[in-house]
């Protein structure tokens, strides 16, 4: 049986992609990019007129350790935009990993959280279950579902959320998600009570949230590694996402050149049986 | 008895509810003291949920491992990764009151944990990679379609699209927001309309497995 392009080993594919992703980390290749409308009105939404200093805004960690690469740059541009805006931050998240992530945090937007103190200027509420209830009931009674912070401090004893218990007091809700966590933030914050809210989504989730930016329910929207690459390019400072742009298109352009051999292929033996 | 428990009292607490749940969301927001109660309730529930979870997988786990059933190797590994996390987050709650100050757990979220699972997606781009030489074939007209409209969204995705012909970002633009848009919003409203009328009907009882895990 001769070689056929149409039925090549699948571990010569994952060889190539290995050897391929290897090239843009030795020696990265820079492609410039594009800003979307959707990242750029998040971007603005959450800095300059649009924030006031002690405004209390909500970042929900929808996801876990494994989407760190699509979701965790464009979060890490929103903790620092905040923060430098004076704004106070809410941090929370409905995966078991929640802590993982937010030490991560400390990590990636370092100097910005150094420069603030915890329970004045940020807080960490830690893990939540309860899906759509929990959130809804966040909206109405905080302390309800969150008595105390991560680290065991009763709420009332934060000097930043002495004045927080409701949506009333929350600014705005940037959720990160994996999944449905937007949506429900969707439904049970922004569309009752009109809170101001954007999604940094993996790149999937850029057909459901697209959508619902366009229809004003999110005032922005970051989509996968792209759209963290747009917001640290908007916050000028370059960071995982970019360098992981080049990865991106190596990746991309490997399988579209995977499809053009596939069906190359095809007609090439329909061609000989014909 | 046990019929009239499995049956009328769910339907009537889930048609309490759900009238309660009704009524403050689209007419007295945040004026429902009872809707609040509810949602706590709720949540404690949820919480209970995870537990009831954990108990049933270790005792599913234990009889695959006790019977030496196929892969039974994998739900030893299960037990006691669900056992060494367990004990030593409660080792450090009852030490410090705090369960993430323990060394070795700590140690094992940070160094098992988070590489496992940060191996996860990449993972998944190898299998995508070939997945898409051996599916992605335009054996008629509708795959083929399919197919360059998604090469132009995946190239108009990465930085290489736009180098290679700026015709690619317009062209994957166009897809994504006038070809996407209006069948997503069909979708969700579709599904939604789906949702509404799936409600009413376990509310009139016409779902069997709305109660009792279906049965009759």
């Amino acid at each position: 049986m001769g070689f056929s392009l149409a039925n090549i080993d699948r571990r010569v594919f994952y060889w190539i992609l290995f050897i391929a992703l290897m090239v843009p980390f030795l020696n990265p290749i820079g492609f410039p990019i594009k800003i979307a409308e959707n990242t750029r009105d998040l971007y603005e939404g959450i800095t300059e007129d649009s924030v006031e200093p002690g405004d209390v805004w909500v970042i929900n960690f929808g996801y876990g350790v494994s989407a760190w690469p699509e979701c965790h740059p464009g979060v890490t541009v929103c903790a620092k935009a905040l923060l430098r805006e004076g704004a106070h931050v809410i941090l929370m998240g409905p995966h078991t990993d929640v802590e993982l992530t937010y030490k991560h945090l400390l990590d990636t937007a370092k100097e910005d959280f150094d420069a603030a103190t915890y329970g004045e200027d940020y807080v960490f509420l830690g893990y939540i279950t309860g899906g759509e209830s929990a959130i809804a009931q966040l909206a109405s009674n905080m302390r309800s579902v969150y008595p105390t912070d991560h680290f065991a401090t009763q709420l009332d004893d934060i000097p930043m959320m002495q004045d927080v218990n409701t949506w009333h007091d929350v600014s705005g809700v940037l959720s990160s998600d994996t999944g449905d966590w937007g949506g429900y933030f969707l439904t049970q914050w922004q569309e009752p009570y009109g809170v101001p809210m954007a999604q940094i989504g993996i790149a999937m989730l850029g057909s459901t949230g697209i959508p619902r930016w366009l229809a004003g329910n999110y005032f922005g929207m970051s989509v996968g590694s792209r759209g963290g690459a747009e917001l640290e390019m908007l916050i000028g400072e370059p960071g995982d996402a970019i360098i992981a742009m080049d990865s991106i298109s190596v990746s991309h352009l490997l399988i579209v050149i995977a499809v053009i051999v596939a069906n190359v292929g095809l007609l090439l033996e329909r061609g000989r049986r014909s | 008895m046990s019929q009239m428990l499995k049956r009328e009292v769910v339907y009537a607490i889930t048609g309490i509810v759900t009238v309660i749940m009704f009524l403050e969301y689209f007419f007295f927001p945040e004026s429902q003291a009872w809707a609040e109660i509810i949602r706590t309730w709720s949540v404690i529930i949820y919480n209970i949920s995870l537990g009831l979870g954990a108990v049933r997988l270790t005792m599913a786990h234990s009889m695959n491992v006790q019977r030496r059933r196929e892969n039974w190797a994998f739900s030893g590994v299960l037990l006691a990764g669900l056992a060494i996390m367990l004990l030593t987050g409660l080792a450090g709650y009852f030490m410090t009151g705090q369960q993430t100050n323990n060394a070795i757990y700590n140690w094992l979220f940070n160094w098992v944990y988070t590489p496992l699972g940060a191996t996860l997606y990449p993972i998944t781009g190898f299998y995508i990679f070939s997945a898409a030489y051996r599916a992605f074939r335009a054996r008629n007209i509708d795959a083929a379609l399919m197919l360059i409209a998604g090469c132009f969204v995946i190239l108009s995705n990465a930085p290489v699209g736009e180098a290679l012909w700026i015709g690619f970002a317009t062209v994957g633009e166009w897809f994504r927001f006038t070809g996407q848009v209006p069948g997503m919003r069909t979708f969700a409203l579709v599904g939604t309309l789906g949702m509404i009328a799936y409600g009413f009907r376990a509310l009139l009882g016409k779902e069997r497995g709305f109660y009792a895990g279906g049965e009759e």
